[in-house]
């Protein structure tokens, strides 16, 4: 995981499991952390729901759907929140309460400390929908001009952003196609560049990673971090699990409109009765001393093992070579052998055995 | 063309009504808007009330409304709505809409075999068709591009990526309207020009020979031969080269004598737009006496003809029509039609006084059929009493009988004596107002005229700006249209906003015949009867001016379940925008007058005092809607 990487701004409170586990790695701690809800000064506190309901009516107000059921969450300026859940759960309804684009039939939501429903909001917010609803007969360049009008920005400052936006999400080259003829994964990060069209502060991206290859994945979730960087708060909702993991500073999880769990990652994944080591070039003798080390602890070694690649890795790499030297086709005789599996240099490597590790102790 | 009462108000008196204040534009501008207010309040709260609470249900509806006026109006930008109106015209571009030019191109080919050059009026015939052509199918059109816009946005979810923008109501619902008012703009021009070029070229002809011409005192006078069933007499004066046609189904040629060969042009005088100078009219019967009216010669006022009464209508202080129909003048006796002008100035008519007539005749035995009944003009002054010899014509019936009045005529002057009269010394008063009498010379046949029907002509438009005045009513139409479409489409379904837009229009364009149903209901009439009755009376074959044949408490049931709806129906027409008046301005180019530049302001201001209605309306619905419901 990225531990190394991340700034961690606050811990959480009000949460099982979160009370006895101030991650190593916090660098900033505005509030005193987990002790009183409102803690967090109001400023710092970009998007409040309080006690929020949706019911969905038919035409006859009769009841349909009972979507969410008094949500209570505070997501905090610089952080990555992520909404999680299975279909369903309500994620998206949330998401949408919080646009204004639907009205909750109880509780309240609030944005930079207005109300859901007000446009002025609208300026300091990127939406990326679950789909890019985009017109599809205008092209890259048309569309962000467009929603660039839409936030009143003159033609200068368009001009501007729309290059800017366009190089980030790799567009350039097809900015004079219409979007009807983009690939899915084009749509997506068309998509994603209206959303960031007026440097927008809080971010919320409906399942930002559907429909987008493993790269554009990998892109997705590196802009993301790369946004938060910027000192941007960005909501996510997804049910790839694998983003949130890697992304996300906290997660609410949901189910069937109830809010189930609420905390930070690393501390909700976090397998106490388990250690990780590792370590590259050793010898196997060296290996034989640890378990050694091991048993004379007492402690009892699960596995000891030479870690996987994922097949993103995998993929990613082939991409890479692919783009450094093109044309020559790679044999895959054995994989391990070549650079695929490269500990010293692959960072994300460490996910996999964490992987199996949490699988078995389940 | 037979003007009815309000086409000779001129803006203020239409707005204002003086007298008549219930009836004025302007009151029923302002209760209309009031009413929706209220409506849209009551409905408002009412709603919010039964979803938060009756507090907080008056709480949101008073954030609304402050929203409204503090945030959303002042906020709104015209950059935002110059996108979305941006928006809006490339969608209805991308749905190849420009084809119906191309369909309306095909209709005027199609035309060219149907419409009949050889007819009586062939100005009127190209005229009128191109103009309800072109008014149907833009009418139609509108109806489309305005009502499936936002439900389909809606439905594809892409106003998600516009209503998270900091875009308010008022400005998506205006872009759209401006949008597609430009995509109506787009259309509508290469239309009015395909138009124009097909009555000109349609009517274009040329005749190819003098069939007869003679040497009489020294003038030429010939006839041409006949095409499209129409010859021309011309007459070229001693020593000159050109002459000119009689007038024949309003054309005339100019005929070039080289030689023994005549050469015969281009039709002149066929597209018209005469600029007319009305007078006020006073009827007097056969004694002398000064009526109201004339003769009324049969059930001419059997439709429509209610104008616009605003609210009194609404109240019932205006019941009846006000349909101005033909009134007629006896001949042969003291009865006449005369006719007072104001600002007859030698300025506005320096050489004759032009005058058009457009006179019925009626005749109450065969007489001589072939001469037509003869009738006679005389000039008077108003104050002395000064008159001119009667100036005799024949009737030209379903024509505009183009004639000058000379500015020297032989009669009587204020002290009796017969000399050669000077028009503007004897027959002008002081006021420089003059009289014309128009009566009827051959004994038991009959005149009729209305206040059209004889004016000065002080000057003419050109024929190419009325019919663009023409067809901008037409796109005031649309515009209306395209307003009532977008504020139905911000609540209702792509298909039903449809069709309560089509509703309305149908509504608005048989306004008279619900005003006529509700004046036959209120005046005890026996004509149909309302829709139930009407129904009844199919199913039990009964002729629609007797009595209804049910008895009892069926009977007071169908004829008050019948008031309700034609009542109900009558204020809604009433609340609609008069889409025949609009469409009125068609018959103005059509009969070669130029359309007044009062009853197109009027529809301008209707037009956009509608267009406001739907925005506000339109705003308050899109603003408390749940995009995402």
């Amino acid at each position: 995981m990225d531990n190394d990487s991340t700034t961690v701004t606050d811990s959480v409170e009000g949460t099982p499991r979160s009370n006895d586990a101030a991650g190593e790695n916090v660098n900033t701690a505005p509030t005193a952390g987990g002790t009183s809800r409102s803690g967090g000064s109001s400023s710092d506190v970009v998007i409040e729901t309080r006690n929020l309901s949706k019911i969905y009516k038919d035409f006859w107000g009769r009841k349909k759907v009972h979507a969410l059921k008094s949500l209570d969450i505070e997501v905090r300026k610089g952080e990555i929140f992520g909404l999680l859940g299975p279909n369903g759960s309500g994620k998206s309804t949330t998401i949408k309460l919080i646009l204004g684009l639907l009205f909750p039939t109880s509780g309240r939501v609030l944005v930079f400390d207005k109300d859901a429903t007000e446009t002025k909001k609208n300026e300091l917010i990127g939406y990326l929908p679950e789909e890019s609803y985009l017109y599809q007969f205008l092209n890259a360049e048309e569309t962000l001009d467009f929603y660039g009008r839409l936030f009143d920005m003159s033609g200068r400052q368009r001009k501007q952003r729309i290059e800017e936006l366009l190089s980030l999400v790799g567009l350039q080259g097809a900015r004079h196609r219409q979007l009807r003829e983009y690939s899915k994964g084009m749509r997506r990060r068309v998509g994603l560049a209206q959303a960031l069209i007026n440097d927008p502060d809080l971010i919320l991206l409906d399942e930002p990673t559907t429909g987008l290859d493993p790269i554009g994945i990998r892109e997705m979730k590196d802009l993301i971090l790369a946004l938060r960087d910027q000192g941007k708060t960005v909501l996510l909702c997804s049910h790839q699990l694998g983003d949130v993991q890697d992304v996300c500073d906290r997660v609410a999880i949901l189910h069937q409109g109830e809010l189930k769990e609420l905390g930070r990652v690393t501390d909700l994944l976090k397998v106490k009765d388990i250690t990780e080591v590792h370590a590259s070039q050793l010898s196997d003798a060296a290996k034989q001393e640890i378990v050694d080390v091991i048993a004379r602890h007492g402690g009892q070694l699960q596995s000891i093992d030479n870690p996987t690649a994922t097949m993103e890795e995998l993929f990613l790499n082939i991409v890479r070579e692919s783009e450094a030297r093109p044309g020559a086709r790679r044999v895959s005789a054995t994989p391990q052998d070549e650079s695929v599996v490269d500990e010293s240099q692959s960072e994300s490597q460490p996910e996999s055995p964490s992987e199996s590790q949490s699988g078995s102790n389940k | 063309m037979n003007l009815q009462p309000d086409d000779f108000w001129t803006f203020s008196q239409w707005l204002l009504r003086p007298g008549a204040f219930l009836e004025s534009a302007l009151l029923q501008g302002i209760v209309l808007v009031l009413l929706a207010i209220l409506l849209g309040l009551l409905v408002a709260y009412v709603i919010s009330a039964a979803h938060y609470g009756p507090g907080e249900g008056f709480y949101a509806v008073a954030r609304s409304i402050r929203d409204f006026l503090t945030v959303d109006l002042p906020g709104t930008s015209p950059r935002r709505i110059m996108a979305l109106a941006h928006l809006a015209f490339k969608e209805a571009i991308r749905r190849r809409i420009l084809f119906v030019i191309g369909l309306f191109v095909v209709i005027l080919l199609l035309a060219g075999w149907f419409l009949n050059p050889d007819s009586d009026d062939p100005a009127r015939l190209y005229i009128s068709f191109v103009l309800t052509a072109t008014n149907y199918l833009v009418l139609a059109l509108a109806l489309f591009i305005s009502a499936f816009s936002l439900p389909q946005d809606i439905e594809n979810r892409t106003i998600y990526t516009i209503v998270t923008k900091p875009v308010r109501a008022s400005e998506i619902v205006l872009g759209r309207m401006l949008g597609f008012v430009a995509v109506g703009t787009v259309m509508l021009v290469p239309m009015g020009l395909a138009s124009y070029i097909f009555v000109k070229r349609g009517l274009d002809h040329t005749h190819l020979e003098a069939v007869e011409a003679e040497q009489v005192n020294g003038q030429i006078v010939g006839e041409t031969d006949r095409v499209r069933n129409h010859s021309h007499e011309f007459t070229i004066e001693d020593g000159e080269t050109q002459g000119l046609t009689a007038i024949v189904r309003g054309h005339r040629h100019v005929v070039t004598r080289d030689g023994d060969k005549f050469t015969i042009g281009d039709p002149v005088g066929q597209l018209r737009a005469r600029i007319p100078s009305y007078g006020e009219i006073q009827f007097y019967d056969r004694s002398g006496e000064a009526k109201e009216e004339g003769i009324d010669v049969g059930a001419e006022r059997l439709a429509g003809g209610y104008g616009n009464a605003g609210i009194s209508r609404l109240i019932g202080v205006t019941g009846g029509t006000r349909k101005l129909e033909h009134s007629y003048v006896e001949g042969g006796t003291l009865g006449m039609a005369e006719f007072t002008f104001s600002n007859v100035t030698p300025k506005r008519y320096p050489d004759g006084i032009p005058i058009d007539l457009s006179v019925r005749a009626y005749r109450s035995y065969k007489g001589d059929i072939e001469s037509g009944i003869r009738g006679s003009l005389t000039m008077k002054n108003p104050d002395t009493g000064a008159e001119s010899n009667p100036i005799a014509f024949v009737v030209n019936e379903y024509q505009i009988d183009e004639r000058t009045l000379p500015l020297e005529i032989e009669g009587t002057d204020a002290n009796g004596e017969t000399r050669l009269l000077n028009v503007y010394d004897d027959l002008v008063n002081d006021d420089s107002q003059m009289q014309i009498l128009l009566r009827c010379l051959d004994r038991s046949q009959y005149l009729g005229v209305t206040k059209s029907g004889l004016y000065l002509r002080p000057a003419e438009s050109s024929f190419e700006w009325n019919l663009t005045k023409a067809y901008i009513s037409l796109w005031l139409q649309m515009t209306m249209i395209i307003a009532f479409g977008v504020m139905f489409s911000t609540f209702l379904s792509g298909p039903v906003a449809m069709v309560a837009t089509a509703v309305c229009v149908l509504m608005g364009f048989s306004a008279e015949s619900i005003y006529d149903t509700r004046h036959f209901i209120d005046t005890n009439v026996s004509r149909g009867g309302g829709p139930i009755e009407s129904l009844v009376r199919l199913v039990k074959q009964d002729a629609m001016t007797t009595q209804l044949d049910v008895e009892g408490v069926a009977n007071t049931l169908i004829k008050s379940a019948d008031a309700m709806i034609v009542y109900t129906m009558d204020a809604v027409a009433t609340a609609l925008p008069n889409l025949p008046r609009m469409m009125a301005t068609a018959e103005y180019a059509a009969s070669g007058i130029d359309i007044f530049g009062a009853v197109l302001a009027r529809h301008c201001v209707a037009t956009l005092g509608y267009c406001i209605l739907a925005f506000l309306i339109s705003y308050f619905f899109l603003k408390s809607r749940e995009i995402a419901a």
